[in-house]
C-alpha cells in the first residue's frame, strides 16, 4: 500500500525520479527536509588588492538538507582550496567576523590540524562540523553562530563560533560534543574573540578546555 | 515505516491524534483561549520545538536525486569542483565525471534546466 502511494507521488511531483529504473524511490528522496535555521555559506578570498572585508563573500543561503548537499557536491572541499582561503557557514544574518553583534561577546572552539591532517582529517572534520550545526545537534544550539575553516600553510584551523563566552555550561557542552563526535583524542580549547583580536591565536589563552 | 516525520507527512495520510481530558473543576481550564485543557495538543522540546537531524540521516539524504542537482546560485568558477560531483559511495562512473565537468563550465545554462524539474 505504501508502495502504491509512493509511486503516485513520484509520477506527479518528481520527474527526476524516473531516471531511477527501480521505480521504488524511498519517500525521503521525494521531498526536501527543512532545517531549523537558514545558513549562509561564505568564502574568504585572499586577494592582496582588496581589504579583508572586501575579500569576504557571502555565496549563498540554504535552508534544507538537500540544498546543503547540492552545494556541497558542487564546490571544492577545504583541502582543495588554495592556502589562505576560508569557508564559513553561519546562521543567516550573522557575518563571520568578530565585530558582528552576534559575535561581539562570543568566542570559538578551535581545532588545529597539522599539515599531515589536511589529507586525513580536514574535509571529514569540516563536513561533520557543518552537519552538527545545521542538524541542530547541540543541546545549546541557540548559542551557535557558525563555523569557519581556515586553510593555511602550516596549520589548518576549524573554529566553531558561539555567541556568549560567559555561558560556561553551554560552551562546555558544545566543546565536549564536538570532541566526541569528531573523535578528537587531544585537548581542544575555547578562545574569547576579544583576546584573539589583540593577540595571535596561538598566543591566546584558553578560557575553557575539554 | 522508516520514513522521517516530515516525509510521512508528505507521503501518507494519517489520523489526527486526539486525547480525552476530564475536567472536574473550573480551575483546571486554561486561562488563555489559545490553549486546550491539559495542555496544547503538540508538546515541545525544552527551549521550544526544534528540527533536529542526526548525521547518519543527513548522510543518507546525500544520495537523494534532489541533492545531486546543481545549486541555483551562481558560484565563483574557482570554487567549483572540476571532477566528480557525485559522492563516491554509489556510482563513480566516468560518465558521471564527464557530466560534472560540462556542468561546471556552462554553469548558468544548466541551472535553468534543473530548476524546471522542481
Amino acid at each position: 500500500m505504501a508502495g502504491n502511494n509512493t509511486e503516485e507521488v513520484e509520477g506527479s511531483a518528481v520527474t527526476e525520479a524516473k531516471t531511477n529504473s527501480n521505480a521504488e524511490v524511498p519517500p525521503e528522496f521525494l521531498i526536501k527536509h527543512p532545517l531549523q535555521n537558514a545558513w549562509s555559506l561564505w568564502f574568504y578570498d585572499n586577494d592582496r588588492n582588496k581589504t579583508w572585508e572586501e575579500n569576504l563573500i557571502e555565496l549563498t543561503t540554504f535552508d534544507t538538507v538537500e540544498d546543503f548537499w547540492r552545494l556541497y557536491h558542487h564546490i571544492k572541499l577545504p583541502s582543495e582550496l588554495r592556502q589562505g582561503h576560508d569557508y564559513a557557514v553561519f546562521k543567516q544574518g550573522i557575518r563571520p567576523m568578530w565585530e558582528d553583534d552576534a559575535n561581539k561577546m562570543g568566542g570559538r572552539w578551535l581545532i588545529n590540524l597539522d599539515r599531515k591532517q589536511r589529507n586525513s582529517d580536514l574535509d571529514r572534520f569540516w563536513l561533520d562540523v557543518v552537519l552538527l550545526l545545521i542538524g541542530e545537534n547541540f543541546e545549546h544550539s541557540e548559542e551557535i553562530c557558525g563555523a569557519v575553516v581556515n586553510v593555511r600553510p602550516k596549520t589548518d584551523k576549524i573554529g566553531i563560533w558561539t555567541a556568549d563566552t560567559s555561558k560556561q555550561h553551554a560552551n562546555l557542552e558544545i566543546g565536549r560534543k564536538l570532541k566526541d563526535q569528531l573523535g578528537i583524542h587531544g585537548k581542544i580549547g575555547f578562545q574569547v574573540h576579544r583576546d584573539t583580536m589583540v593577540k595571535h591565536s596561538s598566543a591566546t589563552k584558553n578560557l575553557y578546555t575539554v | 515505516m522508516s520514513a522521517s516525520p516530515i516525509a510521512r507527512q508528505a507521503t501518507h495520510t494519517q489520523a489526527i491524534p486526539s486525547r480525552r481530558v476530564l475536567i472536574t473543576d473550573p480551575t483546571q481550564m486554561p486561562d488563555v483561549y489559545s490553549s486546550t485543557p491539559g495542555g496544547t495538543l503538540y508538546s515541545t522540546t525544552p527551549g521550544g520545538t526544534r528540527i533536529v537531524y542526526e548525521r547518519s540521516f543527513m548522510m543518507s539524504l546525500r544520495q537523494s536525486p534532489i541533492s545531486q542537482t546543481p545549486p541555483k546560485c551562481s558560484l565563483p568558477a574557482a570554487l567549483l569542483k572540476n571532477h566528480s560531483s557525485v559522492p563516491p559511495v554509489s556510482q563513480p562512473s566516468p560518465v558521471q565525471k564527464n557530466k560534472a565537468r560540462s556542468n561546471s563550465i556552462s554553469f548558468d545554462e544548466s541551472q535553468e534546466t534543473f530548476s524546471m524539474d522542481l
